[in-house]
């Protein structure tokens, strides 16, 4: 009979073990994202408090009398600095700068990647690595050497303006962050591309050329229309990073009406005169934060999917 | 002056030699195979005829003119590639058609020329589907309808059926046997399979390590290979090469096989080759192909010189349409093809034929044959 009892209680034991263990780990992951959500939770809540609301109530609460008006003050009224127009325009600015800064970079991304694996030339690998390194460079150290670059741009513009009429973008501070950002995403979205395109199979090139496709031809007509998973990866990672920038934003736009979302959130928040107004600060780093929430959330499967290509292949 | 001439062509990588001096001629409307082990150069020669890689020496010739400098577009060339290179994001129909549509070829010619080349493959019912959507064999004939759709001088073919299953192999052998015969292209094709390259060629080039060791007709290269080489890689089973000695008996020669524990076989040699005197008593390598040793009822009737001798039957295989016995010859595994109904047992000894008539002779030392 012991025979037959004590391996039950054993199976027993056991299963009580494992159901032990689950709730430890299902209860710790539960902890790490309520702590995780919660400053995201208080941002939201308290975007939609009125001030006394805030002034004399609990942080955590929900809001008593739930209103929009902060997000309207954020969007068209607040204070940046000494202009008190919301932060609309500096949204707009945000567009402009990271639509082409993402595009442009990504598109010069694929083609590295593309001659780098299809069309390798005598030192590719040195070429290559050269451009990893850009990836690894603290940006900080970059600060003054392109300011000086820029500086010199601006100078050229003048002089292109002065005899042309036309000074072609060089010296505004909008295609100046573009011009910053795509040389330092030219790292990542070359990395990315060129491990996509390492298993991409040759003999379809190959194949492309005895048909007689161009270089452009094989590019716009072969690879691109193959590549949308690590387009997509790198679109929202350029996107991301570029938005979110508040270190080449503040350098080289940190003032004037080119000033991008990031600045502008920080001058919101950081103003020293009259009460501070959370809920309008909330509202305004929400706004802030939605074009990169809308971004994962329209193309996230593709990024997942991206990763996991390039894990498996590369 | 032959259709397509390569002519001492040469391909270094750096310091490395891929291509040693090649030389093959190919008459309009032939079926050339460039055959051999994995890494022979092969492809690579393939490649260099498409343009898709450099040659460092040499020229390649179309009907006469020079094509090695030219982008490979400009060649009048159609390749089929091992991976079919199907592109993944265009229809079948884009797919034929994107060579032409990269020439200029106005839509409605590109039309016909897509609706020709569907007929002619049974690809009709597929044109709108992707490359995704097709099967294995479909995909093969969606690549040779983009090639066949050029109407090229000259069709290159690598690897084309190593991704197909055995089965649809055969069938898919057949059909590109079948085209070149209707269409009567000339054809370059690369294969490591010997069988491909024997039912399919009318010139087959056998290369070894960027070589060509011998060039000629799939019947020449058969009965009558220049190196033991060619003897051992084409055929199926592979032929005999057994180590003998030359040995004579007043006015003829004969070739002796070692034997375990038994005294040797002695052969009698009629109309040996001339040069195979030079080596009496000495060592040579005896070559013969499974059918051309059998059991004495099966052997060829009208062949001149047939001996027989006693053997020590070690393994059966039957396979169906042939009985393949195993015997033990000059300490190495001999493989006699007999008919399918053959009374024979293992373990036993049984006489055997040996057709010398078809038996070759090479040297031990250079390897090539004996003549």
């Amino acid at each position: 009979m012991s025979a037959v009892t004590s391996p039950a209680r054993e199976a027993s034991t056991g299963i009580s073990a494992r159901t032990v263990n689950r709730i430890v780990i299902y209860g710790l992951l539960a902890l790490f994202a309520l702590f995780y959500l919660m400053p995201l939770f208080v941002m939201l809540v308290t975007s939609f408090k009125t001030m006394d609301e805030i002034q004399n109530g609990n942080m955590l609460a929900l809001p008593q009398s739930p209103t929009l008006e902060p997000w309207f003050k954020a969007w068209g009224e607040t204070c940046v600095g000494l202009t008190c127009a919301g932060i609309k325009g500096y949204f707009w600015n945000s567009i402009k700068m990271v639509v082409p800064a993402v595009l442009i970079s990504t598109l010069l991304g694929a083609l590295n990647g593309y001659v780098l694996t299809k069309w390798r030339f005598r030192g590719h690998t040195l070429v290559f690595g050269l451009m990893l390194f850009a990836c690894f460079i603290p940006f900080q150290s970059v600060l003054l050497p392109m300011a000086t670059i820029l500086g010199s741009l601006g100078r050229f513009g003048v002089t292109l303006q002065n005899s042309t009429g036309f000074s072609f973008g060089l010296g505004n501070p909008t295609v100046n962050l573009v011009f910053v950002h795509v040389v330092y995403g030219l790292g990542f979205t070359t990395l990315f591309f060129r491990n996509y395109y390492e298993a991409f199979p040759t003999e379809l090139i190959k194949a492309a050329q005895v048909d007689g496709a161009s270089f452009f031809q094989i590019f716009r007509r072969i690879m691109l229309p193959n590549s949308m998973p690590i387009f997509v990866v790198t679109v929202i990672y350029q996107f991301t990073n570029i938005w979110n920038d508040f270190l080449f934003a503040s350098a080289y736009a940190g003032t004037g009406d080119a000033m991008p979302m990031t600045v502008a959130l920080n001058n919101v928040v950081n103003t020293s005169t009259g009460v501070v107004e959370y809920n309008v600060n909330m509202a305004a780093a929400m706004i802030a934060a939605l074009p990169t929430l809308l971004v994962y959330v329209v193309a996230g499967r593709y990024f997942v999917r991206g990763l996991m290509a390039g894990a498996v292949k590369g | 002056m032959a259709f397509l001439e390569i002519d001492g062509l040469r391909k270094r990588f750096g310091t490395v030699e891929i291509l040693k001096g090649i030389d093959v001629e190919l008459e309009k409307g032939g079926f050339l195979v460039l055959v051999g082990p994995s890494g022979c150069g092969k492809s690579t020669l393939l490649n260099t005829i498409a343009g898709l890689e450099n040659i460092t020496e040499g020229e390649i010739r179309v009907d006469g003119r020079a094509i090695n400098d030219l982008h490979p577009s400009k060649r009048d060339i159609a390749m089929v590639f091992q991976s079919y290179a199907l592109y993944p994001n265009m229809t079948v129909a884009g797919n034929i058609s994107f060579g032409m549509e990269m020439r200029g070829v106005p839509a409605e010619e590109r039309q016909k020329a897509i609706d020709k080349v569907a007929k002619v493959l049974q690809i009709g019912h597929l044109l709108q589907r992707k490359p995704s959507q097709l099967s294995g064999g479909q995909r093969q004939r969606v690549a040779m309808g983009r090639a066949l759709v050029r109407d090229p001088k000259l069709f290159l073919f690598d690897e084309p059926l190593s991704n197909l299953d055995a089965k649809l192999r055969v069938d898919m052998r057949i059909e590109i046997k079948r085209l070149h015969a209707t269409t009567g292209t000339t054809i370059v094709y690369v294969t490591h399979d010997q069988i491909e390259a024997m039912t399919l060629a009318t010139k087959i080039a056998v290369m070894r390590d960027g070589e060509v060791q011998q060039f000629g007709t799939p019947a020449e290269i058969y009965n009558n290979p220049t190196n033991i080489f060619v003897a051992d890689f084409m055929g199926s089973p592979a032929m005999n090469l057994v180590p003998a000695t030359i040995g004579g008996n007043g006015s003829g020669l004969s070739v002796v096989l070692q034997r375990d524990g038994r005294e040797p076989i002695s052969l009698p040699l009629a109309g040996a080759p001339t040069g195979l005197s030079a080596f009496k008593d000495k060592q040579i390598i005896f070559g013969v192909r499974p059918e051309a040793l059998t059991d004495p009822e099966g052997a060829e009737r009208n062949a001149s010189n047939i001996a027989t001798a006693d053997c020590h039957i070690e393994v059966i295989e039957p396979a169906g349409s042939d009985t393949f016995a195993v015997t033990n010859l000059g300490g190495k595994a001999v493989v006699a093809r007999l008919r399918a109904d053959a009374k024979i047992q293992p373990g036993t000894i049984t006489p055997l034929a040996f057709n010398l008539t078809k038996a070759v002779f090479f040297d031990p030392a250079t390897e090539k044959r004996i003549l």
